[in-house]
């Protein structure tokens, strides 16, 4: 007999032994002792309860369920019977690039991949201009280009002052609020307004009937209402409102501060013990004085087992020196009934000779979602139930604090992985609840793996150059295996009426040299500094508007500094902005790095011309492609003019996609014949609904492909082995 | 115990309750995996989560049913092992309080029936009751052979503490009877053998095991205990108050049950 199994006899007997005891004393005739304190009375309560509830809704579901299936049949009379599939399953890699993916598959790497392009389709799919994430899936939700859609970049400009602001929702506090002396009670709770148009492809297959489950895809915060359930993804703030704000506590004195992404808060010793604080949100009840709510823990050394114990609120928890925790519940609070809750992983970098814990941005706690983070506002509740609390902020894999070497490269790999785990557990009970309709998730794993590691991929990465080429882990052939291997366990749950569809939404590329389009306006007499200055700060300080007649913010777009749109605009309008957009697609198309002599703009973009529709106002005048190797500089990026035009990037980021978005198209796996030879990212939606037998609205940009539905193909479909 | 006055009982249960709902928080706090129940506790609630949110879906609704109620036998079985630890020094406890609480005792001038279960029918006609001062027989002696049973009705001229015996044929067998008020130590029956019995209902001595009498009781009334204007059995009080308590007391301390 095994160990086990004895175990697991044993703990039968015990069971038993246990059971005839409390049916002795439960059959004894008294009434006395039927109660046994408060703890038999909560499990007797709380398991009576949640069967008294199910009971009244099976009770409520079966009798109304017929009536429910009535009004279905009459409002959608029969939703499949023009359909072509039963369900849609599409997993969306982000930032699967398609020549890794062939070159691993021919290395042998990626048998399900193999499979699938053996058995089905495989294509390189066009990405959007430009060739950024919110970009892309915002055009693959709603089957439509940026000018539809209003999505151009992360950040968008604000007119009246060149600062940027987030592209894809606005988070205000509420309007009203009570005064009461120094403190400000607000009426009423936040609010949040989506900045994405367009109408996402699932709300049409609700409206028909047809059940959708849909998965951490970009750009869905604020979840909107429809037919079926939504996890938002990338955008989804976090407890700050920002897109990720690390906090880095150190006993080791630094008056450094991070660029972006992260805050540095000392830690104090106090007696034998340690203390610091998170940083939270600002105080609601502060009435905008910027205040911020703060949480303190306290940290117990044990150098003995390279080890501290920390307390924070209610909870309390071991780590060793480089391991996480779990997630950990945050309250942060104001006042009486005025809480924020939040949840963060800590991280124990170091205990000697200093004290060093990262904890991660504090995401919004999914089980108390103080923002409304899924459709509807239970489902994240739902899945925070059945798998514990997850990451909700929209770019949850924390590149800043591996880019500013908070953490290193395991440390960063483990947080993606466990981030990657708990969304294929989201997936696969997506999958098992959504049988008939459609399932769709992204993974952002594969995107920021690849931005982090290409280093290690590019045989000349100067932020690479002094790590061996022999010692290079191969972190990116990894995590493309991984990825087929969860595409192999997805086709196992598949049959023969379910179209899979892998997509990404952009392929990738090195990022080994910057460029600082600023830097090259100012050089070429396009912008201009106030007198004296050689350089700007960050978001154009120091930039004289008056003679400015160009400007680059974000990662792609360049803008003209136009008059009447602009707050201090000079150019005029027409025929002088017409000709200054050519003028500058001449000069910048085919710009040489005078360094590596290698070309880094290798395409100019007139919006104009690849836009159309009613938010084409918004968008910038030209879209930059940088060529391979190449992308904005990161100082670029922040509207600041720096003297270098060109150079390394030596920082962990070290692949990127927002270049020439004819050098990063994404990938297109399916399980059926797809006889288009140039898709699109856009033609997606219009391909789902037309599969669903759904008429295609009239302002979709994308066309329907021509699938050949097979429905024999369920042996074929068995992943590889 | 002597009298302690009218107010006391909801008195007395309020403590034990407030204190017993502390206690057994605690115990079953450190005696719980308590990671486990919380992750029970949460599945419990992603199915009925679920019913909601799929509801169109027959299949998934009915796979939800199912699952609920497996978590529920999960939990139980979770909560079951903090329970064996509380259980019998709870129990314990109940039925000592209950000796106290459960049963007011005689007033004076109040008639009751003191009755005795005797082996052999034959040996009823044998049955006698010698009383001491302070009670009274208000009416001959009641014999139910089909019972094997022989009742008195007598009348508890004042308060007071007696030991009334029973007498068959040459053997004599003590019951005790309280007339009083407040809050007193009851004991309405005195059995023979029966541990289990003697353990949960008696707070006497046992008969002795190879005579005749089986059992002698006393028919005290229930207590009924006034509070937040309703009158109640002191159990249940002692159940929502308890429940209470540890509602509170789990809810500061974070501790999951």
């Amino acid at each position: 007999m095994t160990f086990g199994r004895k175990v697991l006899l044993a703990d039968r007997r015990r069971f038993a032994a246990c059971l005839a005891l409390l049916a002795l004393i439960l059959l004894c005739p008294t009434r006395s002792h039927a109660y046994a304190g408060p703890g038999a009375g909560f499990a007797v309560l709380s398991s009576f309860w949640a069967l008294f509830v199910a009971f009244l809704y099976s009770v409520y579901a079966f009798l109304v369920w017929p009536f429910r299936q009535l009004f279905r049949l009459l409002r959608h009379r029969n939703v499949y019977a023009k359909a072509e599939i039963k369900r849609a399953v599409i997993l969306g890699f982000d930032g699967m690039d398609p020549e890794l993916t062939e070159r691993f598959i021919a290395e042998g790497r990626l048998p399900n991949l193999a499979k699938l392009r053996g058995q089905g389709t495989f294509r390189k799919l066009a990405t959007t201009y430009p060739a950024i994430s919110p970009v892309a899936w915002s055009t693959f939700m709603t089957g439509v280009n940026p000018g539809k859609h209003n999505i151009y970049d992360f950040l968008a400009r604000d007119l009246s002052n060149y600062l940027p602001y987030l592209s894809s929702a606005e988070i205000k506090g509420p309007n009203r609020s009570w005064k009461i002396g120094k403190y400000s009670i607000p009426l009423g709770g936040p609010k949040i307004k989506g900045m994405r148009r367009g109408i996402p492809f699932w709300h049409w297959l609700g409206e028909a009937g047809i059940f959708c489950s849909v998965l951490r895809v970009p750009v869905t915060f604020p979840p909107e209402k429809f037919s079926g359930v939504l996890l938002s993804g990338m955008c989804v703030p976090d407890l700050k409102g920002s897109q990720g704000t690390f906090c880095f506590c150190t006993t080791r004195p630094s008056n450094d501060k991070f660029r972006e992404g992260g805050v540095r808060v000392p830690i104090e010793r106090i007696g034998s013990s340690f203390a610091s604080h998170i940083p939270g949100p600002e105080n609601p009840l502060g009435g905008g004085s910027g205040d911020e709510l703060r949480v303190r823990f306290e940290i117990r050394l044990d150098p003995a087992k390279n080890e501290a114990r920390f307390a924070v609120d209610s909870a309390s928890f071991t780590l060793k020196v480089g391991e996480y925790s779990e997630w950990i519940p945050l309250k942060f609070k104001a006042g009486v009934g005025f809480n924020a809750h939040g949840i963060a992983r800590f991280y124990l970098k170091e205990i000697y000779p200093e004290v060093e814990v990262y904890v991660t941005p504090v995401n919004i706690d999914p089980g108390r979602p103080d923002l409304p983070i899924s459709h509807p506002v239970t489902y994240s509740i739902y899945l925070e139930k059945m798998f514990g609390p997850y990451a909700t902020l929209g770019l949850a894999e924390d590149t800043w604090a591996l880019n500013e070497k908070v953490l290193d490269d395991e440390a960063f790999l483990a947080q993606c992985y466990a981030n990657h785990e708990d969304r294929e557990r989201m997936l696969f009970d997506a999958l098992e609840k959504t049988q008939q309709g459609l399932c769709a998730c992204v993974f952002d794993t594969t995107d920021r793996v690849q931005h982090m590691f290409w280093r290690y991929l590019d045989e000349d990465h100067p932020a690479a150059r002094e790590v061996p080429r022999a010692e290079r882990p191969t972190v990116i052939q990894d995590l493309y295996a991984r990825m087929d291997e969860l595409i192999g366990r997805v086709m196992k749950q598949i049959d023969d009426q379910t179209l899979l569809m892998i997509v990404s939404d952009h392929g990738f590329k090195s990022f080994a040299r910057c460029v600082n389009l600023n830097a090259w306006l100012h050089h070429a007499g396009y912008l201009v500094l106030k007198p004296g200055k050689t350089e700007s700060g960050d978001w154009f300080d120091d930039v004289d508007w008056s003679r400015t007649r160009a400007y680059t913010m974000g990662l792609n777009g360049l803008y003209l500094n136009l008059k009447g749109r602009e707050h201090e605009g000079v150019v005029e309008p027409g025929v002088e902005a017409e000709s200054l957009k050519n003028e500058l697609r001449r000069k910048l198309d085919g710009l040489v790095d005078p360094a590596s002599r290698r070309v880094g703009i290798t395409g100019v973009f007139d919006c104009d011309a690849v836009y159309a529709g009613p938010y084409v106002d918004n968008a910038p005048d030209l879209i930059v492609g940088y060529g391979e190797g190449y992308r904005a500089s990161w100082d670029s990026v922040m509207g600041k003019v720096t003297s270098q035009i060109f150079e390394d990037n030596l920082k962990a980021w070290s692949g990127d996609h927002c270049v020439d978005p004819r050098l990063v198209p994404g990938v297109l796996f399916c399980n059926q014949k797809i006889s288009d030879e140039k898709p699109a990212i856009v033609d997606v939606a219009p391909t789902v609904l037309k599969l669903f037998g759904l008429a295609l609205p009239g302002y979709l940009d994308g066309k329907a492909w021509t699938v050949g539905i097979s429905t024999s193909r369920s042996v074929e479909l068995s992943p590889a082995s | 115990m002597g009298s302690l006055g009218i107010n006391i009982p909801s008195g007395i249960v309020v403590g034990i309750s407030l204190v017993i709902g502390l206690a057994m928080v605690l115990v079953f706090g450190y005696t719980s995996d308590q990671k486990a129940i919380h992750i029970a506790k949460d599945r419990l609630k992603a199915h009925l989560l679920a019913l909601r949110l799929f509801q169109d879906q027959i299949r998934v609704v009915l796979r939800s049913y199912l699952r609920i109620v497996l978590a529920t036998g999960h939990y139980l079985r979770l909560a079951f092992k903090p329970l064996l630890f509380v259980i019998v020094p709870i129990t314990f406890l109940i039925v000592q309080v209950d000796r106290y609480l459960g049963s007011v005792p005689l007033s004076a001038g109040q008639t009751f029936l003191i009755q005795a279960r005797i082996d052999d029918p034959e040996l009823l006609n044998q049955a006698s009751l010698q009383l001491p001062t302070g009670l009274a027989s208000t009416a001959p002696a009641v014999h139910e052979p089909a019972e094997n049973r022989i009742a008195w009705r007598l009348i508890a001229e004042r308060a007071g503490e007696y030991a009334v015996n029973v007498q068959v044929a040459d053997q004599l067998f003590a019951k005790s009877v309280v007339v009083g008020s407040g809050v007193q130590r009851l004991s309405p029956v005195r059995l023979r053998g029966k541990f289990w019995e003697r353990f949960f209902v008696s707070a006497e001595p046992a008969l002795p095991a190879n005579k005749s009498v089986e059992a002698i009781d006393v028919q005290y009334p229930a207590r009924e205990i006034a509070f937040a204007g309703v009158e109640w059995n002191w159990i249940w009080l002692f159940f929502v108050l308890s429940m209470a308590a540890g509602f509170l007391f789990k809810s500061i301390l974070g501790i999951e049950i």
